[in-house]
């Protein structure tokens, strides 16, 4: 796995939670958590956007074309495989995976590589707003099963203690490695991960994932276009 | 299932001040509902953050302190 491999994870897993959050813009709780979603939304999938303009001048750019035939070629999390259902899932995401994916990015900013620290630097000035609002819906009280499943894919997620991001970060191109970036996890949320037992065995290390699966057909189909390209207006014939 | 109770009419009304260069005073953009400053702040830059704004703060109304009000001067 390389830096640019895991970019592409942060990208993918932006990408999706970008789209989850504006799937609740007319859903939440209040007209003020509807706006907050689709504002946390579009700076998810333009956050997104930017760190899939890092990979070519990173060098080696990791997507191949499986990526348009293939959902589980994807690299986002279990977690946003399927439509969220309970604002708890939403709250979860918010507090625990965003904060997870705006440190790998501090990591990177911070990190010895000169385009990720330019470029990314923006976006932890927005990523401010995105936690407050997770950490404030935290505090309020959600559901035990979301919130567990999201540490869980979290820690995965930063990967093992002797794997290759830890490697990242002896090199210096991360400033920080796994077990700090779960400390700082837990500090910035203000509370400790549950008990979980983490199983490398089965762990992907491309996708940073333990579980099989992929996202679900419909959104699939939307990041491709092809939902958009039922309402495209045909060509008009020449002559 | 957790019900949430955390729905506009529990909440604190904040008002929201902004501008969009140094040489202008601060002045009302509208204001948000919010259970907490933290939230606040998330919910004002959501909801105002369409211009380019150089400034933004957010002030609890029940901390404004009144002079006078329509009709009393």
């Amino acid at each position: 796995m390389s830096l640019s491999d895991l970019v592409l994870s942060i990208a993918d897993n932006k990408q999706m939670l970008g789209l989850r959050y504006a799937e609740w813009a007319t859903r939440a709780p209040s007209l003020e958590a509807d706006i907050a979603a689709a504002a946390m939304g579009l700076d998810d999938l333009g956050h997104s956007r930017v760190l899939y303009g890092c990979l070519e001048p990173l060098g080696a750019d990791p997507r191949g074309p499986e990526r348009e035939t293939d959902s589980g070629s994807l690299r986002s999390l279990p977690y946003f495989d399927e439509l969220w259902t309970e604002w708890a899932q939403f709250v979860a995401a918010n507090a625990i995976l965003d904060t997870a994916f705006t440190l790998m990015i501090e990591a990177c900013v911070n990190g010895s590589v000169e385009v990720l620290q330019h470029r990314l630097r923006k976006m932890l000035m927005e990523e401010r707003y995105h936690f407050l609002h997770g950490r404030s819906w935290l505090k309020s009280g959600v559901d035990a099963a979301p919130l567990n499943l999201a540490w869980q894919e979290a820690l995965e997620w930063f990967g093992p203690p002797d794997g290759e991001t830890a490697a990242l970060h002896r090199e210096g191109r991360l400033s920080i490695g796994p077990s700090e970036l779960r400390s700082k996890l837990e500090e910035n949320l203000e509370t400790k991960a549950p008990a979980i037992r983490m199983d490398w065995k089965g762990w992907d290390p491309v996708r940073r994932r333990s579980r099989p699966g992929a996202i679900d057909e419909a959104t699939f189909a939307m990041l491709r276009g092809l939902e958009e390209k039922k309402f495209a207006v045909a060509p008009a014939k020449e002559g | 299932m957790t019900s949430y109770k955390r729905v506009s009419g529990d909440a604190v009304e904040y008002e929201v001040f902004a501008r969009k260069t140094r040489v202008e005073p601060l002045h009302q953009v509208g204001s948000v509902v919010a259970p907490d400053d933290d939230l606040a702040v998330a919910y004002a830059r959501a909801t105002y953050d369409e211009e380019r704004w150089v400034e933004m703060a957010i002030v609890r109304k029940d901390d404004i302190i009144e002079l006078w009000q329509p009709g009393e001067t």
